[in-house]
């Protein structure tokens, strides 16, 4: 990108120049130094900005582009997860957060350089701000949750700092900046290539990057495969250093058992999205290494419309609680693979903490079942459809089967519809199924976020279509709640709300199940559940 | 009817595909209609980031041109095609003319090497098979190609991937159409076999060429029982035919008599035959696609229809029926060297 020039028979030469360059190291790189990942999903945009970007796409941004910040990471149980609670500089060196919690400055790394070697100044890092905030994309949506809404809140104090300034202080405020969607784009370059009617660049940018990652994007083929290159010069990595692997390979490969295959023969070195029944067999022959980590900011739910007869009356959501078979759809279903949420006894009948999600105290008990359907008046049963999407069909086919076995033994009849995902979706977002199963996953997951994000408001995350004025004001209240304690007091009020009107039934958080070479070391579960290539390294 | 020669095949051809122009913009406007009516708004579907709200759902609605009414679009939409734009996916956020022809090339040389293998196995099959009726060998092919055609595409694709990948290791990983290590020939044809030739990388060709053998094979296996069995039935028919009893009493060799008369003239329905498959297996090798990760259009219809991504799809039906059209006239033009009594007109 630095070689834009107005003679063309210099940048010719130049970028001849560039390609020997690239080609000469390429070809010396070992099959040792590159990572071939492969996956069911598939990137379509460099830019995960654009609407209908895949999750894939985001993965990948995060290592073509760098943020202010970044995620920490943390054990849990043997295991690297990501870590919400310490945010650590990535282009910036350090940060400040003002004592009344309104202003964050950030001073950016000296010796940071975006991939064409220019520098990275707090001009590029207003302007990456600004336009997430300000273009017609996905960062909006997401920055909002975090009190970002006007590019006037993001000031440039001298070329190495930056000063972000709130309305409230918002906890998830320096947790947005390090999400997939605010990351830092090489103004000069962008602006080159925005026109008038696109001032943010946004399509230039889709098929292109202009970013100071870890990687440089070598060849892109939407829905095929994205091949990267390390940039040399990138240092943001543990101990100053570049990220390991020389060369990434990230490849779609929709046939779940060719991905399996693949990794079992060690042609492939990662994978994420096998499916269940193939990552038991595979930690069976114990050749590879299965690293199962629950998603803990994701749950698989059976949603009820509390708007939908018989749905709105609670006492029929707490039948269906009551008769769900859990264990054998957590069997059936994950093969045991995940955390289960249900199953738990409540000493006092209190919640035990204010976390959401939570394990609820409900178990498959026919008997109570029966009671709460005649306390709704429906002793004899009813009919209903239980629907689910294509897309996971693996998991939510024998669940259906179970349920509606179950339910049958209640009297309440069901019809199982299996519908194509689009339709799903817009059902859903249109409110119009009665009773289905869904899963959602948050990238910040504190409990006022899931109880705002996914409680509250004629939206289409409300799944169960809960409106209750009082769950919503709590969980309102205690965004901006400083004091933790009271938080934690708010987090239980709400979880026994949860329990008492029991809009939707939990059910469990999946397992994410990374099956790679014995020979990779350093695989974390991140936020945006795939893989980030600058995590892994091989022995 | 009068005029014979090339130049009048040529001109009955052009006058053919004119004909078809009708229709063509029939299936246009057909498709153009069925994706709308069917449920699944694909902007909820896209927009669905971790915080997507209404506000995304009606961005892109706006940006696939939706927030018209139908009519409106279709105007959109026809006056697009006039300009041989046919609009951009969502799923790969390129225009589809730009991935349908990336796309094209992978498909048709899977299928014309699916469509070789089977031939070249399916014809001798039938013909041994019509020449000893009810002996063992006719048995045999009965049997294998009943077994072709109830193993469905996909399962004798992953028995494959199994048994020459997976236990022997003598295929290559079963991953597209070129090994990711490898290097890719400058782009002529599209058809990697022919732009590995022209390019020189015979290394690369036997690459190439081991990448299709598998997924070819699969394909082949599943259309090779409708070709062998036309062979079969026509060649009865052509064996038992007077100028056939003519010319085994004249003492002809039994090559003479049983390729160039009996086959030659068998052979026509099954060039019809071929053409059908052809123009099926183009549509139908989603499966195969999808086992060996293949990047073709097939695969790529599918996955545009179940997110409801309607310009893929849309694009997808009417290059479907463009090759229809043209597959047909190849055909016909095929017949006219096959038996010169037959004309297209």
């Amino acid at each position: 990108m630095r070689f834009v020039s107005f003679r063309p028979a210099a940048s010719v030469l130049a970028t001849t120049a560039l390609l020997l360059i690239a080609a000469a190291p390429s070809q010396a790189q070992t099959r040792a130094e590159t990572l071939r990942y492969v996956t069911g999903s598939s990137v379509n945009t460099l830019d995960p900005n654009i609407p209908g970007s895949t999750r894939e796409s985001f993965a990948l941004s995060m290592s073509t582009y760098d943020r202010l910040v970044a995620f920490g990471r943390k054990q849990l149980n043997g295991k690297w997860v990501f870590d919400l609670d310490t945010i650590t500089g990535e282009l910036a060196e350090s940060y400040d957060v003002s004592p009344d919690g309104l202003k964050l400055t950030f001073r950016l790394r000296k010796d940071a350089k975006f991939q064409d070697g220019s520098p990275v100044t707090a001009e590029d890092v207003k302007w990456s701000l600004d336009r997430c905030v300000t273009a017609p994309i996905l960062g909006k949506a997401q920055l909002l949750t975090g009190s970002l809404t006007s590019a006037d809140q993001f000031k440039v104090i001298d070329p190495l700092t930056i000063e972000v300034t709130l309305p409230k202080p918002d906890k998830l405020a320096l947790p947005n900046l390090a999400t997939v969607y605010p990351l830092i784009i090489n103004s000069k370059v962008a602006k080159e290539h925005a026109t008038a009617d696109d001032p943010w660049a946004t399509a230039w940018l889709k098929e292109h990057t202009a970013g100071s990652g870890a990687y440089i994007v070598e060849t892109f083929k939407p829905g095929e495969q994205v091949i990267l290159k390390r940039d040399e010069s990138w240092n943001r990595a543990t101990a100053n250093k570049p990220a390991f692997f020389k060369r990434v390979i990230v490849q779609s490969v929709p046939e779940p058992a060719t991905r399996a295959n693949l990794v079992e023969r060690g042609d492939a070195d990662l994978v994420v999205d096998l499916q269940a029944s193939d990552v038991q067999s595979l930690e069976a022959k114990g050749k590879l290494k299965v690293v199962s980590t629950p998603q803990y900011n994701a749950i698989t739910f059976v949603s009820m419309n509390n708007q939908m007869p018989p749905f709105d009356n609670a006492n029929v959501r707490r039948a269906i609680a009551y008769a769900l078979p859990y264990d054998d759809m957590f069997k059936a279903a994950l093969f045991g693979r995940g955390s289960p949420l249900f199953g738990a006894t409540w000493a006092d009948g209190k919640p035990a903490n204010g976390i959401y999600p939570f394990q609820q105290p409900v178990k498959l008990d026919l008997d109570k079942a029966r009671e709460y359907l005649k306390a709704a008046g429906l002793p004899e049963g009813f009919s209903t459809t239980f629907s689910f999407n294509v897309g996971q069909s693996s998991t939510a086919e024998p669940m259906a089967a179970l349920v509606k076995e179950s339910l049958g033994k209640i009297g309440i009849k069901v019809d199982i519809q299996k519908l194509p995902d689009a339709q799903m979706s817009t059902q859903i977002n249109e409110k119009k199924l009665p009773f289905y199963t869904e899963g959602i996953v948050a990238w910040l997951p504190s409990t006022d976020y899931f109880y705002r994000n996914f409680y509250t408001g004629n939206q289409r995350w409300n799944y169960s279509s809960i409106n209750n004025p009082d769950l919503a004001a709590i969980a309102q209240e205690a965004r901006f709640e400083p004091d933790k304690a009271k938080y934690e007091e708010a987090g239980r009020k709400l979880n026994a709300m949860h329990v008492d009107l029991m809009p939707q039934i939990m059910l469990w958080q999946p397992n994410q199940d990374a099956v790679m070479a014995p020979s990779v070391e350093g695989y974390t579960y991140e936020f945006h559940r795939q893989v980030d290539y600058r995590d892994v390294s091989r022995k | 009817m009068v005029k014979t020669g090339l130049g009048a095949t040529m001109v009955r051809a052009g006058r053919r595909l004119l004909s078809s122009l009708p229709a063509l913009f029939g299936v246009l406007v057909f498709t153009f209609l069925l994706m709308r009516v069917l449920p699944g708004d694909p902007a909820v579907f896209f927009a669905s980031g971790p915080n997507a709200g209404k506000e995304e759902i009606e961005l892109i609605r706006k940006q696939m041109g939706l927030d018209k009414s139908v009519p409106e679009q279709l105007v959109f939409y026809l006056s697009d095609i006039g300009r041989g734009n046919l609009g951009r996916s969502m799923m790969t956020g390129q225009p589809v003319l730009k991935d349908l022809r990336e796309r094209l090339p992978a498909s048709l040389e899977l299928t014309f090497t699916a469509l070789l293998i089977a031939l070249v196995a399916a014809v001798p099959l039938g013909v041994v098979a019509a020449l000893r009726p009810g002996s063992a060998v006719d048995h045999g092919v009965r049997l294998f190609c009943a077994l072709g055609v109830c193993v469905p595409t996909f399962v004798s694709g992953l028995l494959l991937i199994y048994v020459f990948y997976y236990l022997l290791g003598l295929a290559p990983d079963p991953t597209g159409r070129i090994d990711v290590f490898a290097s890719v020939p400058p782009q002529r044809t599209g058809f990697l076999l022919i732009d590995f030739l022209l390019a020189g990388d015979f290394e690369g060709w036997w690459a190439a060429c081991k990448q299709l053998i598998l997924p070819a094979v699969s394909m082949a296996l599943f259309v090779i029982a409708p070709l062998a069995r036309i062979t079969r039935a026509s060649m009865l028919v052509s064996l038992g035919s007077d100028f056939v009893r003519t010319a085994r009493s004249v003492g002809l060799s039994w090559h003479k008599v049983v390729v160039t008369y009996a086959l030659r003239n068998a052979i026509l329905p099954v060039i019809t035959i071929a053409g059908i498959v052809f123009s099926t297996m183009l549509g139908a090798n989603v499966l195969v696609e999808k086992v060996f990760s293949w990047p073709g259009v097939a695969s790529y219809a599918l996955d545009a229809l179940l997110s409801s991504d309607y310009a893929p799809v849309q694009g997808f039906v009417l290059l479907m029926a463009s090759l229809f059209v043209v597959v047909n006239l190849v055909v016909d033009i095929c017949y006219g060297i096959a038996d010169p009594r037959v004309s297209i007109g």
